[in-house]
């Protein structure tokens, strides 16, 4: 896009204007029609477009792989060997039959329940744990990738000294060298670098060690923190706290900027209250919960909110102020000037907050400066919202600013030469310390170093020793959820590569080389629970009655809070957040999730730097230029995208890229924002400018991949109203007989006024079917192979859309054209009404795909799934089939659960009944937007769900029947033209 | 101007297409041949193991039920190869110090699992599951053959596609009453299928569900 801007912006909406009726877009590229978008589309896969070859050539490659194509079948493979356990396995189960643990694996410190699905004891799946109230089953993606993560082969696999490897016994042997001089002047100079965490192990075994070394100084640092919510708490309310929303009471809720559904700890935890609020006041006709967002640059809760303002994100302290002084009592600071628009929303706002007091709730975002949030935290309180919408407990996170100091003390007095020694538990500062701190120079500085993490990462580089640390899957811990309730972490298998514990690394520098992390963790527990109580800890998942304690009679602390000065208003402000599928970075060596679509640009291995169109159009910047974004003395290099709904002169940098050291899957792609932040100002920079460098970067979309020829595919319906049938919808005439489901029909129905695009779904897909990841090559030849897909949309102005997300598996037509075309039969009916793909029958035409009218089919072109190392291997699904290239594949409805539930079914003498299986999607959904089941007995989820005045099916003209429908999204205004 | 074709050249034309059909069905047989084969099916074949362990001396001498070493074949999918305290608990008392014996005795000094060689080896996309076959009445000498009388175990049945689809096409003549499902000398007997149909109506089984695809394939 260059030329002048005005105009551009114009042409595109002058574009979408033209439009009979309502039409979604996906992506700017798209309104504009651009040939090489056309050329992306017009391509069955998108990287199969002939190269320039002459005829000869063609039939050349065509002979060659007529010839080759038939070789992978022959031959038996080399003889299987059979090895018996030793022992007696009375007590195990059987070797192929799963079972499952009861554990967690933490993210930021905190738990997320999982129960562990392990065959012949290898982990191969996390479920969310059902019956833990902070999960009912549900995870996020995150969580559904930590299995992958066990077992990355670039895990540190040993103890190194000086870069070169070292063993355990040498480790230990340095520890007690050190701490004989540390005990002689009682850790004086000894420095230990934490991240925050919730083990109440962890915190009695560093509690236990400053008995032992009163002078050692503990530091606490978290790249992507709530330090300054903390900070908030204890300057709202005098105290430190741990603050949650609880959505589920809520009826109003106004987020400036606070990324309530999208990826974080808490994801999970609002996603069940928000949805459990929306599903009942739209389906029981109580009130359903209204959201209002103000945010500078797109989220999950923008996308999701009934209404969504576009304000700069230093605009938001004064509205903050505003809204404080309209509804608060005393203590708001003067309010600042607004504009007419800004006056118009906030103050409709207010009076919406005041009419729901007690079921309203306010949310800043836990970036935004702590005078902020405490305001916002001042007038919950004062709306009479503690204890209702905002609930307040004893802190659940350790160490808090009272026991630990920041790292910005710990690189003060490093420079300064007062460090002797420093250990860094877990945390990696040479990556992710701003920039400005110049951490790796100060480190440098400490004569001894010593770093304990999964991989050796940048700061193990840096480091004297550095120790390899267990995975949580493999270790005994324990940890807790955002609500405090304890979880012991169990080991689902022996450490793979002879990581020890953390809590054993502890133990190392308390003198206990020999302690174990399971007697270390029980040794917390003794006094709580006795042996039996902690078996049924164990077995549950969680310990009961361990939240942490509510705060009551919390007083708002009279004092006034002034806000922090704004920033300038010239120039352009960079807001600074995680990346969305790789967080802070910590997941940058796992290939599943930097395959993961980004949520709302469907980006994949690359971070950019989202602009608005009008910026784009004002500076002559496309998707893909690298630009130069300069600030004071700093400057960051990366390549833009042109976001549609970022605010005008906002620049958004994602963290969790750029990384020198992690492995070979995460190394050296995208930018570093980390360098080009700044301590005191971490997330926000104004005054900023933007410039293009004249190079170009390849970025790899899935976006323009597999489009449908759909005009509607997202529906909208106004609250309480009926879709009104499309007339094709009644003209179901088929050519072929019917088919009978006598017993089940297995359906799909996905209500998208629930799903928040979190992409749990894709990846508890990709962990439970086997999916590979393809690389960023593949992906731009429009080659990736995830069998769930979901789809971003756009509606309306591109400066200012409404955005809506559509997972879309495969929908299993009952007159499945991709079955008429195969020349094989290799897709095929099953009688319960699934479109079966029969891979060793499949020779690779790809017929099927291209009669697929909604782009399900996935075609593995390479041995994807072929592992980089033998290891890697041992999380496949022995359910599930490993496809070799050349077949085609695509979404089963996990035939591998159904298959199993009937065996089940058969062997107990019973039928076999829908509520027996549950899809690995539907499972791991938190808002449960995904409902499986058996159309054929009424009283199901999805026979009651297909009846719902919201419901349709993509593409009905084609008469298709697909299983897989929909629930229509619920918008105050309904679809644009109806009535 | 010479004669472009020859006077033969009709006959030979005509020799030549009938060369050429009788070469495709001959192609067709010899490959039928060739994969129906035992050399290629593996049929007969009984890979060396470890140790020479001899069904027919202690199944048909001694007696000793499938279910005493293959104890999950009823639960599970696999059958089970058995762990070397099985063979432990009757070797610990005699034949203490057989030559033959010491890879077994060695396992459990060392606590090294015995490495035995796979004699049925099914294709990695096929899900094969005892326990319903012995639930749906199929004994284990159908497949597995007269185990009794191997004195080194060997594949017995072809293991093809084909082979499996023959009983899931119709398998009312294989269908035993549960007491005889590991009898190894059993027979059908004159009844047997209306026996068979009878066993296949009370448990629902349903041959067109057994064609399935997606029964054995996932």
């Amino acid at each position: 896009m260059t030329g002048r801007p005005e105009r551009e912006i114009a042409a595109l909406r002058a574009q979408l204007q033209g439009e009979r009726g309502p039409r979604l877009w996906r992506s700017l590229e798209e309104i504009a029609e651009s040939p090489a978008f056309a050329r992306v589309l017009g391509a069955e896969f998108g990287g199969f477009a002939l190269p320039e070859a002459g005829r000869r050539d063609v039939l050349r490659a065509m002979a060659a792989s007529i010839l080759l194509a038939g070789l992978p079948g022959c031959g038996k493979g080399p003889p299987d060997a059979v090895l018996p356990r030793v022992a007696d396995p009375a007590d195990d189960p059987p070797p192929d039959r799963p079972r499952q643990y009861a554990t967690a694996v933490t993210f930021e410190g905190f738990a997320r329940p999982v129960l562990a699905t392990t065959y012949a004891g290898r982990p191969v799946k996390l479920e969310g744990n059902p019956d833990h109230p902070a999960s009912r089953g549900a995870t996020d993606a995150f969580t559904q990738a930590a299995v992958l993560e066990l077992y990355d082969p670039d895990r540190s696999q040993s103890p190194t000294l000086l870069g070169k490897e070292s063993g355990w016994d040498q480790a230990v042997q340095a520890m007690v060298t050190a701490r004989r001089d540390w005990l002689r002047n009682g850790g004086e100079g000894v420095r230990l670098l934490v991240e925050p965490t919730t083990s109440p192990t962890f915190r009695r075994q560093i509690e236990a060690l400053r008995q032992q070394l009163p002078q050692l100084r503990l530091h606490a640092f978290e790249p992507v923190g709530k330090e300054r919510r903390e900070a908030a708490a204890r300057l709202a309310f005098g105290r430190p706290l741990a603050l949650r929303y609880a959505l589920e009471h809520a009826a109003v809720v106004v987020s400036l900027e606070d990324d309530l559904l999208g990826p974080g700890p808490a994801q999970v935890d609002h996603a069940l209250g928000w949805s459990a609020r929306r599903r009942g006041g739209h389906d029981a006709g109580a009130e359903a919960i209204r959201l209002h967002v103000a945010e500078s640059t797109p989220t999950l809760t923008g996308a999701m909110a009934d209404t969504r303002r576009i304000v700069p994100s230093a605009r938001i302290p004064a509205l903050v102020a505003v809204l404080a002084a309209a509804l608060g009592r005393d203590g708001a600071p003067a309010a600042p000037e607004l504009s007419a628009d800004e006056r118009g929303f906030v103050s409709s706002w207010a009076s919406e907050l005041r009419a729901h007091r007690g079921e309203a709730l306010l949310a800043v975002g836990a970036h935004q400066p702590p005078e902020v949030q405490a305001l916002a935290l001042r007038v919950n309180a004062q709306l009479g919202q503690l204890g209702r919408t905002l609930l307040a407990s004893e802190p659940v996170v350790w160490p808090g600013a009272e026991a630990a100091g920041t790292l910005q003390e710990l690189v003060a007095d490093m420079a300064a030469g007062r460090v002797q020694a420093l250990v860094v538990l877990g945390a990696n500062p040479a990556y992710t310390a701003p920039g400005d701190l110049d951490f790796t120079a100060a480190l440098q500085k400490v004569p001894w170093r010593l770093h304990a993490g999964l991989h050796r990462d940048e700061t193990a580089g840096f480091c004297h020793w550095h120790l390899p640390l267990a995975h949580p899957l493999e270790s005994w811990s324990d940890a807790r959820t955002v609500d405090g309730t304890a979880t012991i972490l169990q080991p689902t298998v022996r450490p793979l590569f002879g990581g020890r514990s953390v809590h054993e690394v502890v133990a190392l520098l308390a003198g206990d080389p020999w302690a174990r992390d399971r007697e270390i963790v029980r040794a917390t527990w003794r006094d709580r629970l006795d042996d039996d109580a902690w078996r049924a800890a164990l077995r549950q998942g969680f310990v009961p009655g361990t939240a942490a304690a509510p705060v009551g009679d919390l007083a708002p602390s009279p004092a006034p809070i002034g806000l922090p000065p704004a920033g300038g208003d010239r120039g352009l402000e960079v807001v600074i957040r995680p990346d969305p599928s790789i967080w802070d970075g910590r997941f940058a060596n796992c290939a599943w999730l930097q395959e993961l679509p980004k949520p709302l640009t469907k980006l994949t291995w690359d971070n950019v730097l989202l602009v608005s169109p009008a910026l784009a159009a004002e500076r002559g910047l496309a998707t893909g230029d690298v630009a130069r974004i300069t600030l004071g003395d700093r400057e960051l290099r990366g390549p833009v995208w042109v976001q549609p709904g970022q605010a005008a002169h906002t620049v958004t940098a994602h963290l969790g890229y750029g990384r020198k050291r992690i492995g070979r899957v995460g190394q050296g792609i995208g930018y570093d924002a980390y360098a080009f932040r700044a301590s005191t100002k971490p997330w926000l920079g104004t005054g900023a400018e933007i410039a293009a460098t004249g190079d170009r970067h390849e970025l790899a979309t899935t976006q323009p991949h597999h489009r449908m020829d759909e005009y509607r595919p997202v529906r909208l319906v106004a609250p309480g109203k009926a879709l009104e049938a499309r007339p094709e919808e009644e003209n179901q005439a088929s050519l072929y007989p019917d088919w009978d489901y006598p017993e089940i029909a297995w359906a799909m129905v996905i209500d998208l006024d629930l799903c928040i695009g979190c992409n749990a779904c894709v990846l508890a897909c990709q962990a439970e079917n086997n999916v590979p990841s393809v690389g960023k090559h593949e992906i731009g030849m429009g080659r990736e192979m995830h069998w769930l897909r979901v789809d971003a949309y756009h509606d309306g102005d591109p400066l200012d859309p409404s955005f809506y997300f559509q997972p879309v598996p495969c929908m299993h037509c009952e007159k499945a054209p991709c079955e008429v075309g195969c020349p094989v039969n290799a897709a095929v009916h099953t009688p319960d009404g699934l479109n079966a793909q029969v891979y060793n029958r499949c020779v690779g035409t790809r017929t099927c795909s291209s009669y697929c009218p909604y782009k399900v089919r996935r075609f593995n072109w390479f041995e994807y799934a072929k592992p980089a190392e033998p290891i890697v291997a041992a999380h496949y699904n022995p359910e599930v089939t490993v496809r070799a290239r050349g077949v085609m594949e695509k979404c089963t409805y996990c035939i591998q659960r159904i298959a199993r539930a009937r065996i089940d079914a058969a062997l107990e003498d019973r039928p076999l009944k829908g509520s027996d299986v549950i899809t690995a999607c539907a499972a791991v959904c938190p808002t449960t937007a995904i409902r499986f089941g058996d159309r054929n007995d009424g009283a199901s989820e999805v026979a009651r769900a297909q009846k719902s005045p919201r419901h349709y099916g993509l593409l009905e003209e084609l008469g298709v029947r697909p299983r897989t429908t929909y629930l229509a999204r619920i918008a105050d205004q309904g679809e644009k033209g109806e009535g | 101007m010479a004669q472009i074709f020859h006077p033969g050249a009709d006959t030979r034309l005509r020799l030549a297409m009938v060369a050429l059909g009788g070469g495709l069905v001959l192609l067709f047989v010899a490959g039928d041949r060739f994969f129906g084969s035992d050399w290629f099916t593996g049929r007969g074949d009984h890979p060396a193991q470890p140790v020479p362990f001899s069904h027919q001396h202690h199944v048909a001498g001694l007696g000793i039920d499938c279910r005493y070493c293959h104890d999950q074949v009823e639960r599970t999918a696999t059958a089970g190869y058995p762990p070397t305290y099985t063979c432990m608990s009757c070797h610990s008392q005699i034949w203490t110090g057989a030559p033959v014996l010491a890879p077994v005795r060695a396992s459990l000094a060392h606590d090294e699992p015995i490495r035995w060689q796979k004699v049925y080896d099914l294709p990695d996309f096929v899900y094969f599951d005892h326990a319903i076959h012995l639930k749906g009445g199929v004994g284990c000498s159908t497949c597995h053959g007269r185990v009794d009388r191997m004195p080194i175990t060997a594949q017995a049945a072809p293991l093809t596609m084909g082979w499996c689809l023959s009983c899931h096409r119709d398998p009312a003549p294989h269908l035993r009453d549960p007491a005889d499902l590991f009898a190894m000398d059993w027979q059908p007997g004159p009844d047997q299928r209306q026996k068979g149909e009878a066993r296949m109506a009370r448990l629902g089984i349903e041959p067109a569900r057994l064609q399935n695809c997606y029964t054995c394939h996932r």
